[in-house]
């Protein structure tokens, strides 16, 4: 059947149980027209308005890195292109994002991100007014914090640097309940 | 100063005597947000007397942090110069993110009175508003 991979698709998000997923450029005002959207579909499920507002804090952190860092850009817009995603999961809600890096920060990407997953919440805490008071880091289009804050936020989070031909693939995955 | 609330934007309200902010923040470029309420802040904040800041935010991304940092900041140099500056930081009963989010902040002002006030969940707040 010609319409075998559509099938394939949609039995594939369905079973994963994902509610929402972007593949594409992603657009500070594309973001702003799936905020509802996506807080619509956290509003269905039985969860508590309080994690429904992490999620969605997890959620825009990713968005804006896709957005920010993404290598791949939009050949025509230059937007950054990447994939997001949130699923439920026995864990809770999965929140992904996969987008290429830039090969010569995919280092320095990795030692943060290690050094991240080893703090305790005090220690997050700490970073964080830490960071807040020094100031971004020399590169960051933002305020060096939205790692931090996704740190805070979730139960647990994992990360994989992939090579690919196309050069690093960034994988984060980020659980919240 | 009265700007209303967008979508990725509060409500904000500056005056000489108070100052309001209420909805959620992670606009596209804070810059481009907080620039003006900065300076507004500078021109009309009085030096002496009493001051109130009232928040009730329910979401701000981490970009959006810093200017709530440098927006603190400011307040409390003001009440180092002598004014008395009463900031109000209220939060949903059952919203830990904007609880812990503001502790943080409450850490750091020493010269500002600085409260935080339970307010009743959103889900209640429905309720009420069926009645």
């Amino acid at each position: 059947m010609v319409s075998d991979a559509t099938l394939e698709l949609h039995k594939f998000m369905q079973a994963r149980k994902t509610l929402f997923c972007y593949s594409g450029p992603l657009s500070e005002d594309l973001l702003t027209s799936i905020s509802n959207p996506v807080r619509h579909q956290l509003s269905e499920t039985d969860s508590s308005d309080s994690v429904a507002k992490k999620v969605f804090g997890v959620f825009i952190e990713q968005a804006q890195n896709i957005i920010r860092y993404a290598d791949t850009r939009s050949t025509v817009t230059g937007d950054g292109v990447g994939t997001i995603a949130i699923s439920l999961t026995d864990e809770g809600f999965l929140i992904e994002a996969v987008n290429t890096i830039d090969s010569e920060k995919s280092n320095a990407l990795e030692k943060s991100l290690v050094d991240l997953s080893m703090k305790d919440a005090t220690e997050l805490r700490k970073m964080y007014k830490e960071r807040l008071r020094s100031g971004p880091p020399e590169g960051s289009k933002g305020a060096g914090l939205g790692f931090i804050e996704m740190a805070r936020r979730v139960q647990r989070f994992e990360f994989e640097i992939a090579e690919t031909e196309n050069g690093p693939v960034f994988v984060y995955r980020g659980y919240v309940e | 100063m009265q700007l209303a609330a967008t979508q990725r934007t509060p409500l904000m309200e500056i005056s000489g005597s108070s100052c309001r902010i209420v909805g959620e923040c992670y606009p596209e470029n804070i810059q481009e947000f907080s620039s003006p309420v900065m300076t507004e802040l500078k021109s009309v904040v009085p030096d002496s007397g009493s001051y109130t800041v009232e928040l009730e935010l329910f979401y701000f991304n981490s970009s959006s942090a810093k200017f709530f940092f440098d927006f603190f900041e400011f307040f409390e140099e003001k009440a180092e110069a002598g004014l008395t500056v009463n900031v109000n930081w209220n939060y949903r009963l059952d919203d830990d993110t904007m609880l812990e989010a503001g502790e943080d902040f409450a850490e750091d002002m020493i010269k500002c009175k600085f409260e935080l006030v339970e307010m009743p969940s959103e889900a209640s707040a429905d309720a009420e508003g069926e009645e």
